[in-house]
């Protein structure tokens, strides 16, 4: 009878065990054994060659700096989206009118698409007609220039914010924030909403008559849940950054901007090179396991937190 | 220590008026209750003390000086709400300790981490420490310290609540019916240990209830409140034996007044369903109301005078050292409630007749409008008569 009811049971659960399989174990699977061949779309047979994709990837100059290009755009993007979401969503939770509007105004750039945006910041980051560097020009011979820099880049022209490679990585940044930081108010503002009024009162009759005594004592704390969430997706998000790279630097100058999911683009598909694609593929994998890994830990730990 | 003095105070929620001119005096180590039905602006009144909201109208003092400027942080009371309201991410502790780091600490010394490194820091953590191990012992939650509110049962919660708002030696302490999220055993149990803490504390509690059982045990006084009006403020025995209104009446007392509708006729005779009050109003003449406890009402074999009342009753409440019964009084059949001994009542059931009578001079006189009217002196001659004659 038990054991019928068992399998009743996976009866029922089979539909989604098998879409689960077809569409996402079975993938990985077949992308993990490419990771040890050299692979191209095309080619009759295929090879296996063992770590030799992976030991390229750990130890070729180029790929190391597709990490470190990865790392370092989601080290300032997640921070800073993060932060400016929490900022934002304080912000609007303390006003009385508008708060509608606000939430609007923030949340646009996620609903628009990034590749489309892309196009517009290209425009408006092009280093002679675009609006940004037209508007920095206005600003010379005026009291600006005693900013030294002000004044060098008004004799020398504005930068290159695409070419430069020094200001490329701070662009796409700059670029991911303003796009991202709307999704982290509203999941914000969604925490914020689940905070106990009556903490707020316990926290000002204990004497808490700062707004960052408040912010220490209740609203920080009460909103870590949230937290751990919303620095997982962010990361996660951060790390498959792929629209306004490919749109507006493929990867340059000089690999400056050579993000992961960048580098599965160019070796993969670009170049066919399916094995080294893959292997790619599986170290970022690794990473989005990791992350995930990491909250589910910090979300168990907090259990009793009713 | 303080006491704390209300002058006029208003206040609206839009158009609904919550409170409707507020006038109370508090003395200093007393404990007041304030009690009245829900929705009566009791906790509303609470939360004005506190500073948490702010009265349309009207002067809250608190010793000395006037603090309708001042925000709740900066009154020095403390208050333990309903909820309990205590911080989930912090131990029994570090919730104690919180008032006194606020208080105490810098806005350096608090930083996490590197607080520490700020001189007078250690010096401020043993004081804190000591403050909050001396409370937790009168508490007896010394062995709950590590513990998180999570991890604590409803009384274990009160009790840590009560030692957060302790441990700052306030001037006052508010309460937001703290004991209603316990279970029955427990809140008489806590009651107690209120009215002991209070002794020991010699500080001016006030405690927003709307169980008449715990403002009846524990006040010194208390404040009936029905629709945003202060009805009447005295000890507990004044509010149970002289109410001045009859709202009061019909509030005080479980099981309720008997308030049977009556009229008194212009020579101050008074008649209730069909029988005689005995008693004559002095001024009044008309309908109005005569409240009789159930304790007052005394059950009798037969008719034997126009005092008495036929009474079927209708229902039997056992509950061991008294009797309730209820049941249909007088010709009308109005509802009412007779408090007997067990012995007096063993006869009684459902469906039986029998006679109830007021015991002669604890009936109360109200008007119409609820106000409630003297006998005349000669009550006393009369009642005295009646002892005589027993």
């Amino acid at each position: 009878m038990y054991s019928r009811a068992l399998f009743a049971g996976y009866w029922f659960a089979a539909p989604a065990i098998l879409l689960m399989i077809i569409i996402l174990i079975v993938p990985v699977l077949i992308a993990a054994y490419l990771s040890f061949t050299d692979y191209s779309l095309g080619n009759p047979d295929i090879n296996w060659i063992g770590i030799q994709n992976y030991e390229s990837l750990f130890n070729r100059s180029s790929y190391k700096k597709m990490f470190s290009a990865s790392l370092i755009y989601v080290g300032i993007t997640a921070p800073l989206s993060i932060g400016l979401g929490l900022g934002a969503a304080l912000l609007i939770n303390s006003l009385k009118h508008f708060k509608d509007l606000y939430k609007a105004i923030y949340f646009l750039p996620v609903m628009a698409a990034l590749l489309a945006m892309a196009i517009v910041w290209e425009f408006a980051l092009h280093p002679s007609i675009g609006i940004i560097n037209k508007t920095l020009s206005l600003g010379c011979d005026s009291w600006l220039e005693s900013v030294r820099w002000y004044a060098r880049s008004c004799a020398t022209g504005f930068p290159q914010w695409l070419g430069d490679k020094s200001f490329t990585m701070a662009t796409i940044c700059f670029i991911g924030v303003w796009q991202g930081f709307g999704f982290n108010m509203v999941l914000y503002l969604a925490g914020l909403t689940s905070v106990p009024r009556e903490l707020y009162h316990a926290a000002e009759i204990d004497g808490a008559s700062s707004a960052w005594d408040r912010f220490r004592l209740v609203t920080w704390p009460m909103l870590g849940p949230t937290t751990v969430f919303v620095v997982t997706i962010t990361m996660i998000r951060s790390f498959q950054v792929f629209d306004t790279v490919e749109a507006l630097t493929q990867g340059g100058p000089v690999r400056s901007t050579y993000v992961m999911m960048y580098g599965i683009f160019e070796k993969g598909i670009q170049q066919n090179l399916i094995g080294i694609g893959s292997a790619i593929t599986m170290v970022f994998l690794a990473f989005v396991l990791l992350l995930t890994l990491i909250q589910r830990w910090l979300v168990d730990r907090r259990t009793f937190y009713s | 220590m303080a006491g704390i003095n209300l002058k006029n105070i208003h206040k609206s929620f839009g158009k609904t008026p919550v409170l409707k001119g507020i006038n109370l005096d508090i003395n200093d180590g007393e404990f007041l209750t304030l009690v009245g039905p829900s929705g009566c602006g009791k906790s509303t009144l609470l939360r004005i003390i506190a500073g948490l909201e702010h009265q349309d109208i009207g002067d809250v003092t608190i010793g000395m000086s006037l603090v309708n400027q001042v925000r709740a942080s900066r009154r020095d009371l403390a208050m333990v709400f309903q909820s309990y309201a205590l911080y989930p991410h912090l131990t029994v502790e570090q919730n104690m300790e919180t008032p006194l780091r606020l208080r105490d600490m810098t806005t350096f010394q608090r930083f996490p981490l590197i607080g520490c490194l700020f001189p007078g820091y250690y010096e401020a953590k043993k004081k804190i420490n000591q403050t909050v191990d001396q409370t937790s012992e009168i508490l007896k939650i010394t062995a709950l310290l590590d513990r998180k509110p999570g991890q604590l049962s409803g009384g274990q919660r009160q009790r840590a609540a009560l030692g957060r708002a302790m441990v700052r030696h306030p001037s006052a302490f508010l309460m937001d019916e703290p004991l209603s999220n316990l279970d029955a055993a427990l809140r008489v149990h806590m009651r107690a240990e209120l009215a002991d803490l209070h002794r020991s504390l010699k500080t001016t509690f006030i405690y927003v209830t709307h169980d008449q059982a715990e403002a009846l045990t524990l006040s010194d006084r208390m404040a009936v409140m029905i629709d945003g009006e202060l009805l009447q403020v005295g000890p507990p025995e004044e509010l149970y034996k002289n109410p001045l209104d009859k709202r009061v009446a019909e509030f005080v007392g479980s099981p309720k007044i008997n308030m049977l509708p009556a009229e008194i006729n212009n020579e101050g005779r008074i008649t209730s369903l069909g029988a005689t009050i005995r008693g004559q109003s002095t001024t009044y003449i008309g309908s109005g109301f005569v409240g009789i406890r159930p304790e007052n009402l005394k059950l009798v074999s037969s008719r034997q005078s126009p005092e008495c009342w036929a009474f079927e009753v209708t229902h039997k409440e056992n509950l061991g050292a008294d009797v309730f019964l209820h049941g249909r009084l007088g010709r009308r059949g109005f509802h009412g409630i007779v408090r007997e001994t067990p012995e007096n009542a063993a006869e009684l059931g459902r469906g039986i007749r029998t006679f109830v009578k007021a015991v002669p001079g604890e009936a109360l006189l109200f008007d119409a409008n609820g106000k409630r009217l003297p006998f005349k002196q000669s009550l006393d001659m009369e009642h005295f008569m009646v002892m005589a004659e027993a």
